[in-house]
């Protein structure tokens, strides 16, 4: 007799609203999305009929050279990001973990970025990239001793990396409570026994707390690569896709056909492709690193 | 994130949404900052003058994506405004409904023709937008500097400079102590702008953004006119004569780093503030054979095809379309009135001066943005094209064209040639 007191289905009867809720809001449109992508859909309602057009869709993607120039943007900007962002976080969280004065107000401080919206960040940083004169530049010109001045905007080699070192200064807080979390469990007498041996700063680094945030690690790669691959909201703000096509990623090209172009069916086989894509590139990075204690 | 967007919005629209009865009246409009203090007047002007109708005027934030979203949800409001150039798609999916016979022949009558063209949908040759104000770009500068450069003032039309001395103008002005750029184009602005005030030049020059005997793009948009009017601005990117985009708003009238500034008229106010006597208003630059070429439109009413409350909504637009409203509507918002009856009722355009090059030039030589379905498409392959060409890396203008037209007769081959254009 089924009953609350029969753990089988007390377990299901608990999931059921959390797999309802994910049926709903990523298993069935992404089933829309895989039947759009075969069709010429558009947004806006139209007097003629929508049409199964087969693979046309793909076969126009993949000979879009704009799509592959979003796909390389998009893979420079994870590879550059990703190391960057996490170096950041690590640094940042192992000095806040030191005995340092006024810790908690630090840590407080160090988490302000993630609590402003994404935009009020854009339009920060929009202020010190501006050219001639803006704070960036007033300080290269100091240095450089000229008025030349450096468009990290406008530039087509300098776009990308502005774009990096802006995201990543808005986002890593997230990476840095992660590592704090992590650095807080590594053993205590671990660092002492590695002291009694002698061992370096760099030694304790390279040899405990390095190994002691394996998991750590993982977790957050994988994290912060998904979270890169989706970049869409600075540069929609700050460089729309410019200058050139160099900072248009996929979401942002998938964002302008389908709804600046509002080609729906276009737009999803690229929504396609991209689900494929992370979800290989997340299931690649969980099959080659291993957490600790697992086979 | 874009979904996010369009799930809000819809229920928006939803929450927005107000079932239509005899006697009231809702309308949706933007809320952009020019033409706020307008509309936040708008429901009491009206009420006074017609107390049997309760008009709900509602800004509406992320206003295009609530009415892509209200559109797909039959959820429109008895009113919207719309963006010119994208009447024609609204018109071909069948979205609004013809508003000719609401307004009274006699405002029609002397309203701007650009205006009227914008409005008017071409395969059943009916109204389906009607704006109150019409829109135009000049060449503003900054007299002290052009006076140092020795570069001649044009007054009026007929003098307006040819594309050799405005090139031989932004190079004595390149030179001149204090400018930085010689010319600001507000490629800050991106988005339909690009459209707006970049494809004058090639229709100056001969070409247009697409034929419009035949609805394609190719051999129009990337005809040698084009390639060079377009390529002749890129070599004055190159030599560092334009405000690149991220140098922000205010090189013009701010900074005063920039000498001329190719802009619309709703800059006035800021430029007038900044500059003062040392603003000039010149006419926009014959580029080629075509002359003078100007832009022109932009937002106004359109009706919903599923509004029923037919008359409510003739006693509106008859009275936003009153000389009355036409004149405070220019007072307010800057933009050129668009009825010639409302003109003497205006503090702004009323006395003869710089600012009657607004109205000359949209009656001489502006050039509707093309009213057709595909418009989306032209104007964001195009916009696209121009901040590629005018950035950093300065991308080749033939390749840039010829993908604008691929871009364009693409979408119009997707959609069957848009039926009926293309059918002649």
């Amino acid at each position: 007799m089924p009953s609350f007191s029969n753990g089988r289905s007390q377990e299901v009867a608990m999931l059921v609203p959390a797999m309802l809720c994910l049926v709903l809001i990523i298993v069935v449109p992404f089933a829309l999305s895989v039947g759009f992508s075969f069709t010429d859909q558009r947004l806006m309602p139209r007097p003629i009929p929508t049409r199964f057009i087969g693979v046309t869709n793909y076969e126009r993607m993949f000979a879009d050279r704009l799509f592959w120039q979003a796909i390389g943007n998009t893979v420079l900007f994870t590879v550059l990001v990703v190391p960057f962002q996490l170096a950041i976080s690590l640094t940042v969280a192992m000095a806040l973990n030191a005995a340092i004065p006024f810790r908690g107000l630090f840590r407080t401080v160090a988490i302000l970025p993630l609590l402003l919206p994404i935009t009020v960040v854009v339009a920060i940083w929009a202020v010190l990239y501006r050219i001639p004169t803006g704070p960036l530049n007033a300080v290269y010109q100091l240095f450089a001793g000229s008025e030349n001045y450096i468009d990290f905007i406008g530039g087509s080699d300098t776009a990308m990396v502005a774009l990096v070192v802006l995201s990543a200064w808005a986002t890593f807080p997230y990476q840095m409570l992660i590592y704090l979390a992590g650095l807080q469990d590594v053993p205590g007498d671990l660092y002492e026994a590695a002291e009694l041996d002698g061992a370096t700063a760099w030694q304790r680094f390279r040899f405990v707390t390095w190994p002691s945030l394996r998991n750590v690690n993982i977790f957050l790669l994988i994290i912060t690569t998904i979270q890169a691959l989706k970049l869409f909201t600075q540069v929609s703000v700050m460089t729309r896709g410019g200058p050139n096509g160099s900072t248009t990623t996929i979401i942002y090209y998938l964002f302008q056909q389908g709804f600046t172009s509002q080609k729906i069916g276009y737009a999803s086989a690229i929504s396609v492709f991209f689900f494929v894509a992370v979800t290989t590139i997340a299931v690649l990075q969980r099959v080659f690193l291993k957490n600790e204690g697992e086979a | 994130m874009t979904l996010n967007r369009l799930a809000g919005a819809s229920l928006l629209a939803l929450a927005l949404a107000v079932p239509a009865h005899a006697g009231e009246l809702t309308a949706w409009v933007t809320d952009a900052a020019a033409e706020k203090p307008y509309f936040d007047q708008l429901t009491d002007a009206f009420s006074a003058a017609h107390p049997e109708i309760a008009l709900n005027v509602v800004p509406v934030p992320g206003y295009v994506d609530a009415i892509q979203a209200a559109s797909v949800s039959g959820s429109l409001p008895d009113l919207i405004l719309l963006d010119g150039p994208n009447m024609a798609a609204s018109a071909w999916a069948g979205t609004i409904q013809p508003i000719g016979e609401l307004i009274d022949p006699a405002l029609l009558a002397d309203t701007m023709q650009g205006v009227i063209a914008q409005g008017t949908y071409g395969p059943d040759g009916k109204l389906y937008h009607i704006s109150p104000y019409d829109s135009t770009v000049l060449l503003w500068g900054n007299r002290s500097y052009l006076e140092k450069a020795g570069v001649r003032i044009p007054t009026g039309i007929d003098d307006a400079w040819t594309r050799e001395e405005f090139a031989a103008a932004v190079e004595a002005l390149s030179k001149v102590d204090g400018v930085r750029w010689p010319l600001d184009m507000k490629l800050n602005y991106g988005g339909e702008w690009m459209t707006y005030g970049f494809a004058p030049f090639i229709q100056s020059a001969g070409a247009d953004l697409i034929n419009r005997e035949t609805w394609t793009a190719e051999g129009t948009v990337n005809a040698p006119e084009a390639v060079s009017a377009i390529s002749k601005l890129q070599d004055w990117y190159k030599a560092g004569w334009i405000v690149p985009a991220s140098a922000g708003d205010n090189q013009f009238y701010g900074e005063k780093t920039a000498a001329l500034s190719w802009v619309g008229n709703w800059m006035w106010p800021p430029h007038d503030a900044g500059l003062g006597d040392d603003l000039v208003m010149m006419p926009a630059p014959s580029f080629g054979p075509n002359g003078v070429t100007t832009p022109n439109g932009g937002w106004g009413w359109s009706v919903p095809a599923t509004t029923t409350n037919l008359e409510d909504v003739s006693a509106f637009l008859n009275f936003v379309m009153s000389d009355a409203e036409v004149a405070k509507y220019a007072d307010i918002t800057g933009f050129a009135p668009s009825r010639a009856a409302a003109v003497p009722l205006t503090k702004k355009f009323s006395t003869p001066g710089a600012q009657d090059l607004f109205a000359v030039q949209g009656n001489c030589c502006a050039v509707v943005r093309p009213v057709h379905p595909a418009y989306p498409a032209i104007t964001l392959s195009w916009s696209r094209a121009m901040l590629n060409i005018f950035s950093d890396g300065a991308a080749d203008v033939q390749q840039e064209l010829d993908g604008v037209a691929q871009y364009i007769d693409l979408d119009i081959e997707d959609n069957a040639g848009y039926p009926p254009f293309g059918s002649n």
